[in-house]
C-alpha cells in the first residue's frame, strides 16, 4: 500500500493541477478559493468511531478549510448514516464513504490522517495499524488501555515518522492559570500537586439482551473478552460508575483514566514532569481514604485523592527561586485540532505528542495497579516493568481476544 | 464467606450481581504473601474450570488465575485452549502467568489448535516474549492460514531478537496489509539490533526497506534507521 505505482488522489490532483489541458476536471473549489486551500494542499481525513466523542472530533476537522473529510467508520449503521449525512451536507455532495471495518478505511491510500475515538480497548490496535498504513493520527484520550500498549504506540509513531497526537484539549486549556503560575517560577520549586479523580472501572456482568441489527457486536468487542450484548455495556454515556463502557474494566479504566487523562495531564504539565513517568507509586493506607503518592526522580510528588486536599492544589517553595520557562502552546490555529493539522503539514511534534500522552495515562494505569494490589510499587520506566514485583507485572498487559493482534 | 462465593460460582451467569464473588476478589488480595492460603485459593479456582459451570463463571475464574496462577493451574487452563468459547480467557491467564510452564503449554498447544484459536495462541506467545518461542513462531511465518502467518510475523516483531529478525527474512506475504505488518516487524527487529550495538545487522534490515519501491513512510522510517546506525541524528 502506498507504493509509487498506484496514483493517489493527491498525486493525481497535483499532476492534474499542473497540466494545462486538464483544468475542466478540476473545480474551483478543488483548486482553492480565497481562504480555502486547493484540494492538493488539504489534509485528507477519515474518522474511526464517530458515535460518541468522535462526533465532536469530526465536527472540528470538518469545519476546517484545510481538511477534506472523505470517510468514516463505525460499527453502528445508524451512526454511519447520520454522520455521513453531516459530511455530505458540508461539502454538498454524496462522496463521504462509510465503513464498518476500520481496516478498510485505513487501507485507502488517499487518506493522510485519521481521528480515532473508539472505546479505549481499541485504541492501540487501530493507532498502530494507522501508522503502519502511513497515516497520521489524532487519538482520543485515554490513548491506551494497558501500560504495555504505550511504548508500542510511541514506537509505531516514531518508526514510520508519523504525527500522532493524544486527545485531551483540557491539558492546555483548562489549567492555564496554574500552568503559568508554575512555569513562571512564581511558586518556586514545586514540592507536590494533588489530583482528585476516579473511580476505577469495574467488572461488567450485565445480562444478555437481544443484539440489535444496527450494531456489529463482535467488532465492537474486538480484542476485549467476549460478552453478550447489553445496551448499557456499550453506551457511550460519560458515566464512570455504571451503565456505560467507560465504567467497565474490559473497555476503560473508569474515571481514573477517562478524567485522569485530563487532570493528570494538566497536573504533570503544570509541575513540568510530563516528559517523565513516576519511579515509585506509594500506597498510603489512611482512615480518611487510601490514596497514592507518585514520586518522580526530581523529587516532585503527584498525589492522588489526598484527603482534604483540593483537586490541583499545588505546593511550591516560597522564597526560593525557580527559573522561569516559556510555556509550550499549540501550534497553528484552532486549538488542539489545529495543532494536529499544523503538525501534519509541517511534520513537527504536536502539543499532545503521543509520548506525552502515554506518560500521562501511565500514571492512571500505575495508580490503578497499586490500588488493586493495595501496596506500593517501584516503577522502572526505562524497562517498563515493576521492580521486584512479579504479581504487579502481570497487570502490564492483557491477552487480546482472537483474532486481534497488537 | 469464601465458601459461599465459590458456591455462587456454580450458578453465576450474565446478569448475576458481581458482588456475590467479592469474597474471592478479596481473597486474591489478602493472600498476597501467604503462600499456603494462596495455593489453596488457586487450587479451588482451577478446579472450577473442570466443572459444569457457565462460560461466565469460567471467564471470572480465568481473570483471577491471571492474577495468582502458577504452574499448578497451567494444565487446567491449557485444556481450554482448543475451545472456541474459552480459549481467549485461558490465554488471558496463561499469557500473564510468569511460570515457564505457561509458555511451554502455549507452544505445545500450537499442534492441536487451528484457526482463530491458533492466532490467539501465537499472539499470547508473542505477548510473553520468550526467546524459546521464536523457533515455533518462525515455523508459522509461511503457514497456510494467512491469519496465523500474520500473527507469527507480528509476534516475531514483538520478540525482536536476532533470531526473530532472521526468521522474518522468509516472510513474503502477498496481502498488502500483511506486507506492511512484515515491514513493521522487521523494523522493530532492526531497532532492537541497533540498541544492542549490532549496527551492521541493523543496516542489513534497513537497507532494502529504504528502496524506491517502498511506500514513503517506510522509506522514511528505514532511512532514519540507517542514519541512526551510522551514528547520525535522525531528526
Amino acid at each position: 500500500m502506498g507504493g509509487q505505482h498506484q496514483p493517489t488522489r493527491r498525486r493525481f490532483l497535483q499532476t492534474a493541477g499542473a497540466a494545462a489541458a486538464a483544468p475542466y476536471v478540476i473545480t474551483s473549489a478543488a483548486l482553492g478559493q480565497g481562504a480555502i486551500p486547493p484540494a492538493s494542499e488539504r489534509i485528507v481525513m477519515g474518522g474511526i468511531g464517530i458515535g460518541n466523542q468522535g462526533q465532536w472530533d469530526q465536527e472540528a476537522f470538518l469545519g476546517r478549510p484545510d481538511v477534506q473529510y472523505v470517510a468514516l467508520c463505525d460499527v453502528r449503521q445508524s451512526v454511519r448514516e447520520k454522520y455521513k449525512a453531516k459530511v455530505d451536507e458540508r461539502y454538498q455532495n454524496r462522496d463521504c464513504q462509510t465503513y464498518n471495518d476500520y481496516r478498510e478505511l485505513l487501507a485507502r491510500e488517499d487518506i493522510d490522517a485519521v481521528h480515532v475515538a473508539t472505546p479505549d480497548h481499541w485504541h492501540a490496535i487501530q493507532v498502530v495499524e494507522a501508522c503502519r498504513q502511513g497515516k497520521d493520527v489524532y487519538c482520543q484520550k485515554p490513548e491506551t488501555r494497558t501500560l504495555r500498549e504505550g511504548p508500542l504506540l510511541i514506537e509505531a509513531a516514531r518508526r514510520f515518522a508519523r504525527v500522532v497526537s493524544g486527545g485531551s484539549q483540557r491539558v492546555l486549556e483548562d489549567y492555564t492559570e496554574l500552568v503559568n503560575k508554575c512555569w513562571s517560577g512564581e511558586l518556586g520549586p514545586i514540592k507536590w500537586i494533588n489530583v482528585n479523580v476516579g473511580p476505577l472501572s469495574q467488572l461488567c456482568n450485565l445480562p444478555a439482551e437481544e443484539t440489535p441489527a444496527d450494531i456489529d457486536w463482535d467488532l465492537w468487542l474486538g480484542p476485549a473478552p467476549w460478552a453478550p450484548y447489553n445496551a448499557l455495556r456499550c453506551s457511550g454515556s460519560f458515566a464512570t460508575t455504571g451503565g456505560s463502557w467507560r465504567s467497565y474494566v474490559d473497555y476503560s479504566g473508569g474515571g481514573m483514566t477517562d478524567w485522569g487523562a485530563h487532570h493528570f495531564g494538566g497536573a504533570t504539565f503544570a509541575v513540568d514532569v510530563r516528559e517523565k513517568q513516576p519511579v515509585e507509586i506509594e500506597y498510603i493506607a489512611d482512615p480518611q481514604g487510601d490514596h497514592l503518592a507518585f514520586h518522580y526522580d526530581n523529587g516532585v510528588i503527584l498525589y492522588h485523592n489526598r484527603p482534604k486536599t483540593e483537586n490541583l492544589a499545588v505546593e511550591g517553595t516560597p522564597g526560593q527561586q525557580r527559573e522561569a520557562k516559556p510555556v509550550p502552546v499549540y501550534k497553528g490555529e484552532g486549538g488542539i485540532y489545529g495543532d494536529f493539522i499544523h503538525c501534519v503539514k509541517t511534520r513537527e511534534r504536536p502539543f499532545r505528542d503521543i509520548e506525552l500522552a502515554v506518560n500521562t495515562i501511565a500514571v492512571s494505569h500505575l495508580g490503578t495497579i497499586a490500588y488493586n494490589l493495595r501496596r506500593s510499587l517501584k516503577w522502572d520506566a526505562a524497562a517498563q516493568t515493576f521492580t521486584g514485583d512479579e504479581e504487579a507485572n502481570r497487570y502490564l498487559d492483557r491477552a487480546r481476544r482472537e483474532p486481534w493482534v497488537l | 464467606m469464601l465458601d459461599q462465593a465459590f458456591e455462587a460460582l456454580k450458578t453465576y451467569d450474565w446478569g448475576t450481581d458481581v458482588a456475590v464473588l467479592a469474597p474471592i476478589d478479596e481473597a486474591v488480595v489478602a493472600t498476597s504473601g501467604d503462600s499456603a492460603s494462596r495455593e489453596q485459593l488457586e487450587r479451588r479456582l482451577a478446579a472450577v474450570l473442570a466443572e459444569d459451570v457457565s462460560r461466565d463463571a469460567k471467564d471470572y475464574v480465568c481473570r483471577k488465575l491471571m492474577a495468582i496462577g502458577t504452574a499448578a493451574s497451567v494444565p487446567a487452563l491449557a485444556a481450554l485452549l482448543p475451545s472456541a468459547e474459552l480459549s481467549h480467557m485461558a490465554r488471558f491467564a496463561l499469557e500473564r502467568i510468569p511460570a515457564p510452564e505457561a509458555g511451554q503449554a502455549l507452544r505445545e498447544a500450537l499442534a492441536s489448535v487451528a484457526g482463530s484459536q491458533k492466532v490467539g495462541v501465537v499472539t499470547s506467545l508473542a505477548g510473553r516474549g520468550e526467546n524459546e518461542s521464536v523457533a515455533a513462531l518462525a515455523r508459522l511465518v509461511g503457514d497456510g492460514d494467512p491469519a496465523v502467518a500474520r500473527a507469527a510475523v507480528i509476534g516475531l516483531g514483538r520478540i525482536r531478537t536476532p533470531e526473530a529478525a532472521r526468521a522474518l527474512e522468509s516472510a513474503k506475504p502477498a496481502d498488502p496489509q500483511a506486507k506492511l505488518e512484515a515491514i513493521d516487524a522487521r523494523l522493530a527487529c532492526a531497532e532492537a539490533l541497533l540498541a544492542a550495538g549490532k549496527k551492521a545487522e541493523a543496516l542489513a534490515v534497513y537497507k532494502p526497506l529504504a528502496g524506491p519501491q517502498q511506500p514513503k513512510h517506510v522509506r522514511l522510517g528505514a532511512t532514519r534507521g540507517m542514519l541512526a546506525a551510522s551514528g547520525k541524528k535522525a531528526d
